[in-house]
């Protein structure tokens, strides 16, 4: 009896979503459209968080040495630099190095050049430069350098001019994302009220049939089960449209994305890389309020 | 068969649908139950289904208790009782074939036993060719049969008929008061609700008066009053 039930089950259902073609249409449209909103909101923040750790990227702070600091006292302030977790990098440049750099950047500026060849000597010092996880960070390795012992040793650091430009990156980025995290929130609300009140007019719309149903003799569960199952292939059909919306749009807007990223295929990528955990997370989300909405909205016309 | 002792049924503190009701309907009787609107005729069909639940009283139905029946046996009763609604109640978007075997798939039926007996069903009350029909490609009459065919499949003890002539003419109510004369005549208990007094006087049957939720007649033969 409850194979015979559970294949009756299934057929009711495919039954129920082809002779109530337009209801099913416009579930499955809003489904898509809450979806491609959640996905869109997904890419905005995969941008914004590329966007806010390339400007992080771009914050450096340099510590020059004087002519006179010896290749052990660089050593031992390198070794130290580098022994902080949140430093991400120490790049240790010669001053012959940072003399060639030097000139590298200012080719066109014959003036400061012919200067520098005026001087005969190479001016610049061997300078270290430091990339921390977070912008904050500078603030704790620059202090933990002003210490007698090295100040005869470095020269500057440029940490002091740039101060107040990280502290205002560090401002933005925070924002940014605590934005983009409270518009994910409010997204997620507005989807989720949005499919628990379609599912509640789809079967409010059969509150008739549901309680027919019931008087001739057919138990919660038979009622039930094709309005679950129907909730399933609406959620396979939404998730499968939304996965093929959201590659092709990927797809055309990775060419402008990568003007400003200087990175091929960016969005692409980030959808296909995290593709698994993206789908069975929207998938069993979209599942559970289908289920969920649908079955409170049937409890009262089970009732009969 | 059925026997009600002392059944009320209460909706709002302004007064009751059914008060203090003794009724006893023996197998295979053909009961009419007849009164005005509003004198308490639907209460007790709802009650005999259980759509609705006595407030003081017994109602047994064979061997169901049905004032005390778990909300999980509710669909036992209801397949072992044919009901005929006025308003049809057949399921819009299926086929006549399926909303009577609709009757036997709740019930867990075979797919082989649900082919061979839904179309001898449906031919019987004459709608052999409009098996595939939808509830709205027919007229009242046919919708009426396909209600009776639906209730009459799982071969019912008991048919209850609440107002099935209701929204019928004078030809199609005669054809579907024949067929429940005829299914009674298999031995089937049957109680019609109706307030067509041509019906009842025609049938000349058992006739329950009901008046303010109360049984105020009950005659063997009897005719049509209020």
């Amino acid at each position: 009896m409850f194979v015979f039930s559970f294949f009756r089950i299934i057929k009711f259902a495919f039954q129920d979503l082809v002779r109530n073609f337009s209801l099913s249409l416009m579930t499955v449209m809003i489904l898509v459209l809450m979806l491609l909103s959640v996905n869109t909101l997904i890419a905005i923040r995969a941008l914004t968080n590329e966007a806010t750790s390339w400007v992080k990227e771009q914050i450096d702070v340099s510590i020059y040495f004087s002519h006179d600091a010896s290749e052990d006292q660089i050593n031992e302030i390198v070794d130290y630099i580098n022994s902080f977790p949140e430093v991400v990098s120490a790049e240790f440049h010669t001053a012959d190095q940072e003399l060639e750099k030097f000139k590298q950047d200012h080719k066109n500026s014959p003036t400061i050049l012919s200067s520098l060849d005026e001087l005969g000597e190479n001016p610049l010092g061997p300078t270290l430069v430091v990339k921390t996880r977070d912008p904050g960070d500078y603030e704790k390795i620059i202090s933990s350098l002003s210490v007698p012992e090295y100040e005869k040793i470095i020269d500057a650091k440029t940490f002091g001019d740039t101060e107040v430009v990280i502290d205002r990156v560090q401002s933005i980025t925070t924002q940014v994302e605590r934005l983009s995290f409270t518009l994910s929130i409010l997204f997620a609300v507005i989807a989720f009220i949005i499919i628990f009140n379609t599912i509640r007019v789809a079967i409010y719309t059969q509150r008739q049939e549901i309680g027919i149903k019931k008087l001739v003799g057919a138990t919660n569960w038979f009622v039930r089960g094709p309005y679950l199952m129907e909730a399933l292939i609406f959620t396979c059909i939404s998730i499968a449209i939304t996965a093929g919306v959201v590659y092709f749009s990927s797809l055309f807007l990775d060419p402008y994305v990568s003007i400003v990223f200087q990175k091929e295929a960016f969005l692409t990528n980030y959808f296909t890389s995290n593709i698994m955990w993206l789908l069975s997370v929207q998938f069993g989300a979209v599942l559970i309020l289908n289920i969920l909405s649908g079955s409170l909205a049937m409890r009262k016309y089970l009732r009969t | 068969m059925i026997k009600l002792t002392n059944v009320s049924k209460i909706y709002d503190k302004k007064g009751s649908a059914l008060n203090g009701v003794d009724l006893q309907i023996d197998a295979g009787e053909f009961v009419c139950i007849v009164g005005q609107s509003g004198s308490g005729k639907t209460t007790l069909v709802k009650l005999l289904i259980a759509e609705e639940k006595a407030n003081s009283g017994k109602i047994e139905i064979g061997d169901w208790d049905i004032t005390r029946i778990p909300r999980r046996d509710v669909p036992l009763l209801r397949r072992q009782i044919g009901v005929i609604f006025q308003d049809f109640k057949l399921l819009p978007k299926k086929t006549v074939y399926e909303n009577v075997a609709f009757a036997l798939q709740v019930a867990g039926e075979t797919f082989g036993r649900i082919r061979e007996v839904v179309p001898k069903v449906i031919d019987i009350v004459g709608l052999g060719d409009k098996m595939d029909r939808y509830p709205t490609q027919l007229s009242g009459g046919e919708q009426q049969r396909v209600v009776i065919a639906r209730s009459l499949v799982h071969r019912p003890k008991i048919l209850v008929a609440d107002e099935p002539t209701g929204n019928l003419d004078s030809i199609n109510t005669q054809e579907i008061i024949d067929i429940l004369g005829k299914i009674n005549e298999f031995g089937t208990t049957l109680v019609l609700v109706t307030h067509n007094k041509e019906v009842v006087n025609q049938l000349r049957k058992r006739v329950i008066t009901i008046h303010n939720g109360q049984i105020t007649s009950d005659q063997k033969e009897g005719k049509y009053k209020l």
